[in-house]
C-alpha cells in the first residue's frame, strides 16, 4: 500500500520517483519532530487518481493539517482590511495578522520538513536551519526596510528570550509535573554547544554597548558613533562564521550529538512526504508571501496598536511579537517535555536561539550595510542585561544534565520579571523607533 | 529515658504516644545542626523539689533557658532592658541588645523544632521554612515601620552574604583542615536548586538598578514609580518561587533534602528524638521568645545611629555586617560542627537553605509589608551592594558545582567575605542622599580609612 501511495502522489509531477526503504531510516531533526504534534493525521484512504482531487487533497492538507488552522481566517481579514479600509482603527488590523502569523509559521515549516524528506538529511537541515525562523527573519527585514531600527532589535531580543527563558522554563515545568517520578536527563553537550554560541553572541553585544558607555557623552563624536558600527559589522561577519562552523559540526561531523532519540513508531511513522516536491515548493513561496504581507501590515501599525492599547512599542515587540511568531514551536516543545523527550525540547529551544542570535542578528546587521543603515549591536543597557543574565541563568540551569520542575519554574518566573520591567518601563515621549 | 519523656508529656494532662514516623520526622539540615548547641538536661537537681508542678515547671525552665551552650548570653536580656529604661548610653542598649538576641535566635528554632515535632514533618518544615529566620523578619519590619529602609536593605543582604560567604566559607574551611586526608562530597542537586532561586532574586535586584542607568529613563518621578512597581510585582513573582520551592522540598522531592542517614550515629547531639517540652509550652515559649526579640530588635533598631556615631562605624557597616553576624551565630556554630564531622549535605542545607528563605521570602514579605504600609520600598540596592549580591552568588554557585570539597573553597569564600567588609568599612553611605553618591571611597589614608555617617 505505501509504494502504491508514493506513486499516486508522485503522479502529480509527472514523474515516478522511487522511495527506498533505507531513506526511511534517516532521523529527523528535532524542530521537525516538534511540530509534527500540531498535524492532524492525513486520511489513510486515497481517493481515485485525477488532478482536481489531487489538488483539493493538497490544499486540505496544506491548509487543515493543523490544529492552529482556526487561525488562518484572519488573514483574509487582515488583507482585506487594509486594502479596503474596512478597520479604520489600525490597531485591529495589526491583531489579526500576528495569530495569521502564528499557523503561517507553522505551515512553513511543515512544509520545509516536507522538502527535506525529497532533499535529504543535510540540505534538511541546512534548509531548516535558514528558514526555522522565517518569520522573525522577514519581520525583522520589513523593519528594517522601514528604518524602525527600536523595533527590529526589540523583537529579535524577544525572540531569544523567549526561547531561552518560556518556551525552555514551560516545557521543563510541565515536563517535570508530568513526569515526578521519573529521573529526567538529557545529553548536556548539546546544550552546551548551543551555550557556547550564545555566550559570544553576548560577547558582541557586550562590547559596543561599553564601548559606546565608557565615552563621556559629550565627548563622543560621529567618530565614535562609526566605530561602533563598525564594529558591530565585523561581529556580524564573525557571527555568521561561527554560525557556518555550527552548522558544519551539528550536520556533518558531530550527528549524534543532535540526532534525536529513538522514534516512537505510534507519532513519528509518517517518515515519507506527504505531498510532492515541486508542490510543496510553490507551496512555501506562496506562503512566504503572505507572511511578507502580514509583516508589512505588522510593523506598519505597530505604533497605532501601541498607542491605542497603552502598551509601550517595546513591549510588543519584545514580548508579544516572539510569542505569536514562536507559538507552534513552544506547543511542541511542551509536548516533548510531557513524554520526557527532553533532547528533542533542548533542541528546538535552543537551537532556535542559537539561531536568531548567531543567524537572523548578523544577517540583519548585513542587510543594513547594504542599505546604508547604521544598524549596530548595541541594545541598550537594561536589554542586554537581560539577554546576558538569560543565557547564563540557562546555562547554569542546563549545565548538570537532568532536570525537574523547580528548574522550569525559575526560568518562567525570570521571564515574567523581565516582561514586568518592560511592561512598566515606559519610554519617554520625545524617543523615536527611528534612531538607535 | 524513655520515661523521662512520659513525665514531660503528663504536663499536657494526656499521655501522647508519639509515633515513629513522628520521632524519625523532621530531620532537616536546620534542625540537625542547631541540635549540636544543646546541652542535656540535667534531672537530677530538678527532682528534689517537692511540689510536681513546680518541678515540671522548673523542669521546663531549665530546658528552655539554659538548654543551650548559649544560655550565659541571656543574661544580657534584663540588662539591655534596665539599660534602656534608665536611660544609660545607647551605645550600651544597642551592644546588650545584640548580645541578647544571638540565645533568642537560638531557643526559638529549638523551639520549631519541638512543635515540629508534634505536628509532623511537612508543617515542620513550613514552620521551620518560615520560623526560620524569625530574628531577620522581625529587624526587618520594626525598621520599616521607623521608615528606615536603609536599614532594613542592608541588614537583608548582609544576611544573604552571610549565609553564602561567612556561614559557608568557614564551615567548608574548618570541615577541609579537620578532614584532610577524606575526601569530602555532597549531593550537588540541592545546591543546585538554591543557586537558582537566588539567581532569580539577583535577577530581581539587578533590573531595577538597570533601569535607573538606562539611557531611556525619563524624569525621576517616573522613574521611580516604575521601579516601585516592577518590585512590587517582582516580590509576588518571588513568593510564588518560594512556594514552589517549598512544595519541592517538602513533598514531592524530598529526598534531595533529607539529612544523610548514618550509620555511626554519635549519640551526642541526634538521638534525642522525642520533644523535651510539651505543646502549649513549647508553644507559650515561642510566643513569648518572639515578644523579647520584638523587643530588643526595636531598641537595635532605635539606637542603630548613636552606637555608630559613637563606634565610628557607618550604619551600612553595621547592618551589613554586624547584625546578621550577630542573627545567624548559632546556625554558624551548627553549620561548622557538622562540616567537621564531614557531613557537608547538612552544612550547605543550613547556609543555602536560609539564604534562600531570606532572599526569596523575607525580603519580598518586608516589601510588601511596605506596600501595606504605604512606604515606597523597591528592590534597588545600589550598584555596589547588587555588585557584591551577584559575585557572591555566582562565586558560591561555581564553588559548589562539582559536589566536592576542600578547605580552599571555604579560604576563598571566606575572603570574599572579609573583603566585601573591608569594602563597606571604608565607604561613606549616607541613607538620605542621592544614591548615585553611594559608590564613593572617600579613604584618604589607612588613618582616615574609618569614615562616619
Amino acid at each position: 500500500m505505501a509504494s502504491m501511495q508514493e506513486q499516486n502522489w508522485d503522479l502529480e509531477s509527472g514523474d515516478c520517483i522511487q522511495k527506498e526503504t533505507s531513506s526511511s531510516s534517516q532521523t529527523p531533526s528535532s524542530s521537525i519532530l516538534s511540530s509534527s504534534f500540531l498535524r492532524r493525521r492525513p486520511n489513510q484512504e486515497r481517493p481515485p487518481v485525477g488532478m482536481f482531487k489531487q489538488f483539493l487533497n493538497n490544499l486540505r492538507l496544506v491548509f487543515l493539517g493543523t490544529k492552529l488552522c482556526v487561525l488562518i481566517p484572519a488573514i483574509p481579514l487582515a488583507i482585506l482590511g487594509q486594502c479596503y479600509g474596512f478597520m479604520t482603527r489600525q490597531q485591529w488590523i495589526f491583531a489579526l495578522s500576528l495569530l495569521g502569523l502564528a499557523p503561517l509559521a507553522e505551515r512553513m515549516s511543515f512544509l520545509t520538513e516536507q522538502i527535506a524528506y525529497f532533499t535529504g538529511p543535510t540540505v534538511g537541515g541546512l534548509l531548516n536551519a535558514t528558514c526555522g525562523n522565517a518569520t522573525e527573519l522577514i519581520l525583522a527585514l520589513f523593519a528594517l526596510r522601514e528604518r524602525k531600527i527600536l523595533v527590529l532589535k526589540y523583537s529579535l531580543l524577544g525572540s531569544v528570550l523567549s526561547n531561552l527563558l518560556l518556551v525552555l522554563g514551560s516545557s521543563l515545568f510541565l515536563g517535570g509535573l508530568a513526569n515526578l517520578k521519573m529521573e529526567q536527563t538529557f545529553d548536556r553537550k548539546q546544550a552546551d554547544v548551543n551555550s557556547l554560541l550564545l555566550l559570544l553572541g553576548l560577547l558582541c553585544h557586550v562590547l559596543p554597548l561599553i564601548f559606546g558607555n565608557s565615552i563621556e557623552p559629550q565627548l563622543l563624536d560621529d567618530m565614535d558613533q562609526n566605530s561602533v558600527v563598525w564594529l558591530s559589522r565585523t561581529s556580524g561577519i564573525l557571527m555568521l562564521v561561527a554560525y557556518g562552523a555550527y552548522l558544519f559540526f551539528q550536520l556533518r561531523t558531530h550527528r549524534q550529538f543532535f540526532e534525536a532519540e529513538g522514534e516512537d513508531e505510534d507519532e513519528l511513522s509518517e517518515n515519507e512526504a506527504v505531498i510532492g516536491f515541486w508542490s510543496a515548493f510553490i507551496w512555501l513561496v506562496a506562503m512566504t508571501i503572505i507572511v511578507a504581507i502580514l509583516s508589512e501590515y505588522v510593523v506598519g501599525t505597530i505604533e497605532a496598536a501601541s498607542d491605542s492599547w497603552k502598551i509601550s512599542v517595546s513591549f510588543i515587540s519584545l514580548i508579544l511579537l516572539p510569542i505569536v511568531g514562536n507559538a507552534a514551536e513552544h506547543a511542541g516543545s511542551v509536548i516533548f517535555a510531557l513524554k520526557n523527550k527532553l533532547d528533542i525540547t533542548l533542541g528546538v529551544a535552543l537551537g532556535s536561539a542559537t539561531q536568531i542570535s548567531m543567524f537572523v542578528v548578523p544577517v540583519s546587521v548585513i542587510v543594513a550595510w547594504t542599505m546604508g543603515i547604521p544598524m549596530d549591536l548595541d541594545f541598550g543597557l537594561l536589554e542586554t542585561s537581560c539577554l546576558g543574565f538569560s543565557i547564563i541563568l540557562t546555562a547554569f540551569t542546563l549545565q548538570d544534565g537532568n532536570s525537574h520542575y523547580i528548574k522550569g519554574v525559575v526560568l518562567c518566573l525570570s521571564y515574567a520579571v523581565i516582561a514586568a520591567c518592560f511592561f512598566f518601563h515606559k519610554m519617554p515621549a520625545g524617543e523615536s523607533l527611528y534612531q538607535r | 529515658m524513655a520515661s523521662n519523656a512520659e513525665t514531660w508529656l503528663l504536663e499536657n494532662g494526656n499521655l501522647k504516644c508519639l509515633s515513629k514516623e513522628m520521632r524519625h520526622g523532621v530531620r532537616t539540615a536546620h534542625n540537625m545542626s542547631s541540635s549540636s548547641l544543646r546541652k542535656k538536661s540535667e534531672i537530677a537537681l530538678v527532682s528534689k523539689v517537692p511540689y510536681r508542678f513546680v518541678r515540671d515547671f522548673l523542669a521546663n525552665l531549665q530546658e528552655v533557658i539554659l538548654g543551650t551552650k548559649l544560655s550565659v548570653l541571656f543574661l544580657a536580656i534584663p540588662f539591655a532592658i534596665a539599660a534602656q529604661c534608665n536611660h544609660f548610653g545607647r551605645p550600651w542598649v544597642f551592644a546588650l541588645s545584640l548580645l541578647g538576641l544571638t540565645p533568642l535566635a537560638e531557643r526559638v528554632s529549638f523551639l520549631t523544632e519541638q512543635i515540629a515535632m508534634y505536628t509532623g514533618p511537612t508543617v515542620g518544615g513550613l514552620l521551620n521554612a518560615t520560623c526560620g529566620n524569625a530574628t531577620e523578619l522581625i529587624i526587618a519590619i520594626l525598621a520599616l515601620v521607623q521608615h528606615k529602609v536603609d536599614v532594613v536593605k542592608y541588614s537583608l543582604l548582609g544576611s544573604v552574604l552571610s549565609n553564602l560567604l561567612l556561614v559557608l566559607g568557614t564551615s567548608l574551611f574548618c570541615g577541609g583542615l579537620a578532614n584532610v586526608t577524606k575526601e569530602q562530597k555532597f549531593d550537588r542537586k540541592q545546591s543546585d536548586v538554591n543557586s537558582m532561586l537566588l539567581l532569580l532574586g539577583l535577577l530581581c535586584h539587578l533590573l531595577p538598578l538597570m533601569l535607573k542607568y538606562s539611557r531611556n529613563s525619563s524624569d525621576v518621578f517616573a522613574l521611580e514609580t516604575t521601579v516601585v512597581s516592577l518590585s512590587r510585582v517582582s516580590c509576588i513573582l518571588m513568593l510564588i518561587a518560594y512556594l514552589a520551592y517549598l512544595v519541592f522540598q517538602l513533598w514531592t522531592h524530598r529526598q534531595f533534602f533529607e539529612a544523610q542517614e548514618d550509620e555511626d550515629e554519635d549519640g551526642d547531639g541526634i538521638a534525642e528524638e522525642t520533644p523535651v517540652i510539651g505543646f502549649w509550652s513549647g508553644f507559650a515559649w515561642l510566643a513569648g521568645m518572639t515578644g523579647v526579640i520584638a523587643l530588643l530588635s526595636e531598641y537595635v533598631v532605635a539606637t542603630i545611629e548613636a552606637a555608630s556615631d559613637t563606634w565610628g562605624l557607618s550604619v551600612s557597616f553595621i547592618s551589613l555586617i554586624l547584625l546578621p553576624i550577630v542573627g545567624n551565630a548559632a546556625e554558624h556554630a551548627g553549620a561548622i560542627i557538622f562540616a567537621f564531622k564531614n557531613k557537608l549535605d547538612i552544612s550547605l542545607g543550613v547556609a543555602l537553605g536560609s539564604a534562600s528563605q531570606i532572599s526569596m521570602f523575607v525580603l519580598p514579605l518586608t516589601v510588601i509589608v511596605a506596600w501595606i504600609i504605604g512606604i515606597n520600598m523597591d528592590l534597588d540596592f545600589n550598584l555596589l551592594e547588587t555588585g557584591s549580591l551577584a559575585l557572591s552568588i555566582i562565586i558560591t554557585a561555581f564553588a559548589l558545582q562539582d559536589g566536592t570539597s576542600h578547605y580552599m573553597k571555604g579560604l576563598v569564600l571566606l575572603l570574599c567575605y572579609v573583603v566585601i567588609g573591608a569594602c563597606f568599612f571604608v565607604s561613606r553611605s549616607p541613607p538620605n542622599q542621592d544614591p548615585a553618591n553611594v559608590v564613593d571611597f572617600g579613604m584618604k589614608s589607612s588613618a582616615h580609612g574609618i569614615l562616619r555617617v
